[in-house]
């Protein structure tokens, strides 16, 4: 509990960004639903076969995978906002279409024929007697779809659209409970607020609710426009994956792109997504720059064949060459820091058995007491391969990410797998290893960008290229430690780097 | 008189099944005429062809002497009121607001909308400040159908038409109801066509009654000449089908209506006359006749006729088996 209040307090700004978010990007979907369901139905209505065919369609529709319709989406409009809102109007459809067809056509035939009798025109009939009857079930139908998309909107952090989701992806990214649960609460209590305003709409004076409605209007709309006056002025947009590490990295870029050309604008999005998410945007020129690994280049991004035990600089190359080719892409100067798999032991272990390379290890085999994921145990290129290709024989015990550094840290295990620049390595006093076989890929970060956006943009890649070969594994560990730990700004830390390194001028 | 309502060789048909073949039928301005009938006699389809609720199928309707047809359908409508079986008042708005329905489409200016409203209201006894803003739901059945009514006439139509308007109401509502058309028929001198298939309430609305069967008219009369002079023995039962099961309960109305009144009034001291509305039933009469001579039969306070124990004792003994 104390770690949760302590947590928002740090975090509210951040919250009440991704509050806003949320509540943009669910709005302007239940606002496009109303305006595509709500029409439909009441044309159906006079049409009963036709009803019959919206209502079997809005129901598969509902019934694809959020996840699934997200990845859909992707090709065809990219990333970020706007196939998250596109997705979260497909879901609002069937409640709104259903409960607004079900209210007209439920409607006692003597009263329609009475409206007809009048002679009341088509529409005075909809406007006068239909709607006003049909109300209370348009509203509940609208609520249905109101707690649906705002609890659907936390996947939308997924596809880089922000919102409360980034707290539940950081959260289980980062083994955070209280992120994560601070991100589920408030999309819950959102959901219950906006609910309870709706039901407020169909009780209140028709006056009092179109003045609150065009209210809310008006305050999302006026984001709206000034976000495209905000983005009116050249601005080059750098995105980052989840965790610490990427966005300390692109407060770099942003800081030294700044500093290189004062007419430049960089925007951030940080915790934009995952590895593919952010290809994708990249390549729909959705973002222009974002740091990537050199293993993941080879792994995931470009096609071929992967020769094994590269030197980092043969594995740079080859992912330059191959993003050149495949995707006209152009891939930066990498940093010094290699964020792959590795074996750490406590320093004091470390000095005691005169440890450096993971090829000593031979020696202290006996009393190695390894706790490593289940995953890096069970990987060719984890524990498996390294057995064989350093010739040693442990067994580990398999743990939980965050437990094995706990169980290290109480001397119940002396040896964990870990990436090259996690904090707690930092934390709990942690040394590396040297992979002195190169078993493991390199994983080492540089920008990437278009060709065609370097061409255009020399400054720019002048700025970027200052940090190459820079950064070491501790200085990225020590680095991740401040953010994650500390609890210090991406900004700030990435700021101080950079000064002490000689990257930029002082005294901002 | 001008004729209202004309109906000329109107045929129609569901599905292809001929529910009316041939109808003919005039309504004489100023008439509250009653079609009466059994259910699926074609009474109320034919009282929806009026206002085109329901195509023709063949023939023509003519309203004021116009085909129906040649004329806007809301036009045509404003122009008739219409109260439903169902009543089917709108129930997201308040008594006014459905008493203002027409007028408002209408145009009407919206003081003058809400004085005809409070007047209406206060007609039909329920007062404007207590009612205007109640919902239909907070009304019981007999005052809703007294706003179904009022949302009918609200914008003085010619000509209304009510489809069997009282058969889902208690007999008390039914009955007070049935003096409130006859009132307001009264008043405005209107042209009512009123669909039931309760025998009792054509007689007592009807200033004529048409009696339909299997999509015919089969006889077109006043109610006396429809009790004294029955076309056939379909019409000739389906009047006494409306008589009560027991004597006592028969009004004295009916029996004036089957017998015939006396040609004169009686030359006798008022004394030996005991008055009666035409709705008071025999037991009452029997009572009366024992000190007095002569009934005279009223309906709204006027005399309609006078029977003596001859017609009376006539009545029970000859047309009607008890």
């Amino acid at each position: 509990m104390q770690t949760l209040i302590q947590t928002f307090m740090e975090r509210r700004g951040d919250l009440v960004t991704a509050l806003w978010q949320h509540l943009g990007i669910s709005l302007a979907a239940l606002v496009l639903a109303m305006i595509i369901a709500i029409p439909l139905a009441i044309w159906a209505v006079r049409r009963p076969r036709w009803a019959e065919g919206l209502l079997q369609l809005t129901s598969v529709l509902q019934t694809i995978p959020s996840l699934a319709l997200l990845g859909l989406l992707i090709p065809l409009v990219g990333i970020g906002t706007v196939p998250a809102v596109i997705a979260l109007v497909i879901y609002a459809l069937l409640p709104i279409f259903q409960n607004t067809y079900l209210g007209i056509s439920e409607i006692d035939a003597s009263i329609e024929e009475a409206a007809d009798a009048f002679g009341m025109s088509r529409m005075r009939k909809l406007f006068k007697v239909e709607l006003p009857i049909a109300m209370p079930q348009i509203i509940a139908g609208i609520r249905t779809a109101l707690v649906l998309i705002i609890g659907t909107a936390t996947l939308a952090a997924l596809i880089g659209a922000g919102g409360l989701g980034t707290f539940i992806m950081l959260g289980i990214d980062r083994n955070d409970t209280s992120l994560l649960l601070i991100g589920a609460i408030s999309s819950a209590l959102l959901a219950i607020l906006l609910s309870a305003l709706v039901r407020w709409f169909q009780t209140a004076k028709p006056r009092h609710a179109l003045i609150v409605f065009v209210g809310i209007l008006a305050l999302l709309g006026g984001g709206g426009a000034y976000s495209v006056y905000a983005n009116r002025v050249e601005t080059i947009t750098i995105a980052g994956k989840l965790g610490s590490e990427p966005e300390i990295l692109i407060n770099m870029y942003k800081q030294l792109i700044e500093a290189e050309d004062s007419h430049v604008h960089v925007t951030l999005k940080p915790n934009f997504g995952k590895t593919t998410f952010l290809f994708s945007a990249l390549k729909h020129d959705q973002i222009d720059i974002y740091p990537e690994f050199t293993g993941s280049v080879l792994e995931t991004l470009v096609k071929g064949e992967n020769p094994k035990n590269q030197t980092a600089n043969q594995t740079y190359q080859l992912a330059k060459k191959r993003l050149a080719s495949q995707d006209q892409m152009t891939y930066l100067k990498p940093m010094a820091y290699n964020n792959t798999y590795a074996l750490a032991v406590t320093k004091k272990f470390k000095q005691e058995h005169h440890l450096t390379n993971i090829s000593d290890l031979t020696q202290v085999e006996s009393i190695l007491k390894p706790g490593m994921t289940l995953e890096f145990i069970d990987r060719d290129d984890g524990l498996k391969g390294l057995k064989k290709a350093y010739g040693l024989d442990v067994t580990a015990k398999s743990m939980e990410p965050a437990l094995r550094y706990e169980a290290i840290n109480k001397g119940r295990i002396n040896m964990v797998d870990a990436y090259a620049t996690d904090s707690e390595l930092r934390q709990y006093n942690l040394a590396l290893l040297k992979d002195d076989q190169h078993f493991f890929p390199t994983y080492q970060g540089a920008p990437l960008m278009k060709t065609s956006f370097a061409n255009k943009h020399p400054k720019v890649v002048k700025a970027l290229n200052k940090l190459a070969g820079k950064i070491s594994e501790t200085d990225m560990q020590e680095m991740n430690y401040e953010v994650n730990v500390k609890n210090e700004s991406a900004s700030t830390v990435a700021h101080n780097y950079l000064v002490k390194h000689g990257l930029l001028k002082g005294g901002r | 008189m001008t004729t209202a309502i004309e109906f000329q060789h109107v045929k129609k048909t569901f599905n292809d099944q001929t529910v009316i073949p041939d109808l003919n039928l005039t309504i004489d301005q100023g008439e509250l005429f009653v079609l009466v009938g059994t259910s699926g006699s074609g009474k109320t389809t034919s009282l929806k062809m009026i206002n085109r609720l329901e195509p023709l199928s063949g023939g023509k309707i003519l309203v004021n002497g116009t085909d129906a047809t040649a004329v806007g359908v809301r036009d045509l409508r404003w122009q008739m009121g219409y109260v439903l079986q169902q009543i089917a008042l709108f129930p997201t708005m308040t008594v006014a607001q459905n008493i203002a329905v027409i007028p408002e489409m209408k145009g009407t200016p919206k003081k003058e909308i809400n004085q005809t409203i409070d007047e209406l209201l206060d007609e039909v006894g329920l007062a404007p400040a207590e009612y205007r803003d109640r919902m239909p739901s907070e009304l019981s059945g007999g005052e809703q159908q007294r706003i179904g009514i009022l949302r009918a006439i609200a914008a003085q139509p010619q000509i209304v038409l009510m489809d069997e308007p009282f058969s889902a109401l208690d007999p008390l509502s039914r009955q007070q109801l049935q003096e409130l058309v006859l009132r307001l028929h009264a008043r405005y001198h209107n042209t009512i066509v009123f669909v039931t298939h309760d025998m009792n309430e054509a007689l007592k609305l009807g200033n004529r009654i048409g009696i339909m069967r299997h999509g015919q008219l089969l006889q077109v009369d006043s109610p006396a000449e429809l009790a004294q002079h029955p076309v056939n023995d379909f019409v000739r039962d389906f009047f006494s089908a409306s008589r009560a099961k027991n004597v006592y309960d028969i009004y004295v109305g009916r029996v004036g209506l089957v017998q015939g009144y006396l040609d004169a009034k009686p030359d006798v001291t008022a004394g030996k006359i005991q008055t009666f509305d035409r709705q008071a039933t025999l037991r009452t009469a029997f009572t009366a006749l024992a000190d007095h001579d002569y009934i005279a039969v009223t309906e709204d306070n006027n005399v309609v006729g006078y029977l003596d124990r001859q017609r009376i004792m006539a009545y029970l003994s000859q047309h009607e088996e008890v």
